[in-house]
């Protein structure tokens, strides 16, 4: 099979479409995770969602509502109990173990084969059927749209709780759409890349946007086009050079941060000389 | 018509009583200072006046009518914004949430180019407008602030320690916008502070609380030797230096160790941030 055929074929371009559309959201919401410096929770939601994936694989559900129960439950109670405490990190990491010990019990209990399991810790883009891309689809129309929606008060709200509660809008009510809207994107992400290296698609772009780029609108766009760029280029190497789709990505947008780091450094360098 | 109406307020947490008896009023293009010791409630006298925390007693009026929440007539600066030290914002974005950050959708808002602008020339912010937040000095961050606070046009500016974690220098520049924005704007402006010298040239109303009473006036009817004697329950006394600034002596507890990052450190009496205070008056 030469390589145009492998990558028309129907896995490739499921997998194609799967990616797009977990990149478009993954990339908005992570602007708001790096702006909100709730990288533990991004982390933590993957985690929490992989207990309720195994509990829905022992009951013999489609681990997908497993996952979507625990991350928006996970993220709902995150979401309401760490809105303005300082220790937010805290209530995050209690609710990570708590949810993790669940994940070992229900894991414990299943006796079937472990592949389902494997696909929900490092991700089977290659394997999602047509309606796992329909749900992958809504679910991220969904967040992009609420991303709009909410877009000005959530930044408000992340960037100066204090004045932004001053003029009226509820920062309980935003720290809870925003961990709702993260547990979304983690239940969609979770396909592409699963639970252990969702910080790939929901942090790093993000992450190298904001060390690029001051300015909100810019950094969103930025970041959407790194995730697209990293999951598109992923699929891509993973189909022409062999090697699993995560790892690709993974590699591309660590890479991608730590460019983004290097060309920042050597910009402030460079200013401050020019200031000396 | 009076910007603010005080009338015998009282105000608790709980059951626990932070102060009573506050009665005065403030007129348009006035500057009030508020003193007192850390935890005596300065901060909570702003909260009431946001609408984020219910008066326990007496009538509160703002611009004629019960303070509530988003009133876009009071700006609000308050005491530590956690976002700037890290914020890769620029000073003119922020400025901008100022002016629709509380809008949902993604419509634009009608001048706000030109409002944005304007609020950044008015504080002198315009040459540093266009860096991160967190590449700005502790009096560039102060104004970027006030432009933030004043973009929306509201004609009651309540400042939390504004001159808190400045330097000398600094504060003198941050005291010169104060008085600035209340001639050329005409605002009230409620400024909270650790100390009345600096404000002492533009202040035309003091507002004094200590043990839990309130007392007000001008400077000299307010920082003289037998009220402040009454408030504080012990003998105070104050020397004027020939420039005419006041040391009050006496209060050596109270102001040996001021806190230059501007926490308030007011556990006994409740000092809680703006935003917890929010979510609480909600529920």
């Amino acid at each position: 099979m030469s390589l145009w055929q492998l990558l028309t074929s129907a896995f490739v371009l499921h997998a194609f479409y799967a990616i797009t559309a977990v990149a478009l959201a993954a990339g908005a919401v992570g602007y708001f995770v790096v702006l909100r410096r709730q990288a533990f929770a991004a982390h933590a939601i993957g985690h929490i969602g992989f207990a309720g994936a195994a509990g829905a694989i022992l009951i013999g559900w489609s681990p997908l509502i497993g996952l979507l129960v625990f991350c928006v439950v996970a993220g709902v109670l995150v979401g309401v109990a760490g809105a303005s405490l300082d220790d937010r990190d805290t209530v995050v990491g209690v609710t990570l173990t708590g949810a993790l010990g669940l994940g070992v019990l229900f894991l414990s209990l299943y006796s079937g084969y472990a592949n389902a399991t494997y696909s929900i810790l490092f991700g089977q883009v290659l394997g999602v059927s047509t309606s796992d891309i329909r749900t992958v689809a809504l679910v991220s129309g969904l967040v992009l749209v609420s991303v709009v929606v909410v877009f000005r008060p959530l930044l408000f709200s992340s960037v100066d709780s204090q004045s932004a509660a001053s003029r009226g809008i509820s920062n309980q009510l935003m720290s809870v759409l925003f961990m709702t809207l993260l547990a979304l994107t983690t239940v969609v992400a979770v396909q592409v890349v699963g639970v252990l290296l969702v910080f790939s698609l929901l942090v790093a772009p993000a992450a190298a946007a904001e060390a690029l780029t001051s300015h909100p609108l810019r950094a969103v766009a930025l970041s959407v086009g790194l995730a697209l760029f990293s999951g598109w280029m992923g699929l891509f190497l993973a189909v022409w050079l062999g090697g699993p789709v995560s790892f690709w990505i993974t590699a591309l947008a660590s890479l991608a941060y730590v460019m983004a780091r290097l060309s920042d450094s050597l910009k402030s360098q460079r200013l401050h000389s020019a200031r000396v | 018509m009076s910007v603010l109406e005080l009338h015998n307020v009282g105000i608790s947490r709980g059951d626990r009583p932070i102060w009573n008896g506050a009665t005065f009023t403030i007129e348009p293009g006035t500057v009030t200072a508020v003193l007192g010791p850390n935890g005596s409630g300065k901060s909570t006298l702003l909260h009431a006046i946001s609408g984020l925390l219910p008066i326990a007693q007496g009538e509160l009026l703002v611009f004629g009518a019960k303070p509530h929440r988003g009133n876009s007539q009071v700006g609000y600066v308050a005491q530590t914004r956690v976002a700037d030290a890290t914020s890769t914002l620029t000073g003119r974005d922020y400025v901008g949430l100022g002016m629709d950050g509380v809008h949902y959708g993604w419509g634009r808002t009608k001048g706000k180019r030109e409002a944005v602008a304007q609020a950044l020339r008015q504080v002198g912010a315009t040459g540093f407008a266009d860096r991160p937040m967190h590449s700005l000095s502790g009096g560039q961050r102060q104004r970027i602030a006030f432009a933030h606070a004043t973009v929306f046009k509201p004609t009651l500016l309540l400042l939390d320690e504004p001159l808190a974690a400045l330097d000398i220098a600094a504060q003198a520049e941050i005291v010169d916008l104060i008085n600035l924005l209340r001639v050329e704007q005409n605002m009230a402006i409620i400024v909270v502070a650790h100390d009345l010298n600096p404000l002492s040239g533009i202040v035309d109303q003091v507002v004094w609380i200590a043990r839990r009473q309130v007392k007000s006036g001008s400077i000299d009817e307010v920082v003289n030797e037998s009220v402040l004697s009454d408030l504080y329950g012990h003998p105070i006394e104050i020397l004027v230096t020939p420039t005419g600034r006041r040391v009050i002596v006496g209060l050596e507890e109270e102001f040996a160790h001021p806190h230059p990052h501007g926490h308030d450190h007011s556990g006994e009496e409740g000092h809680q941030h703006f935003a917890e205070l929010y979510e609480e008056g909600r529920q």
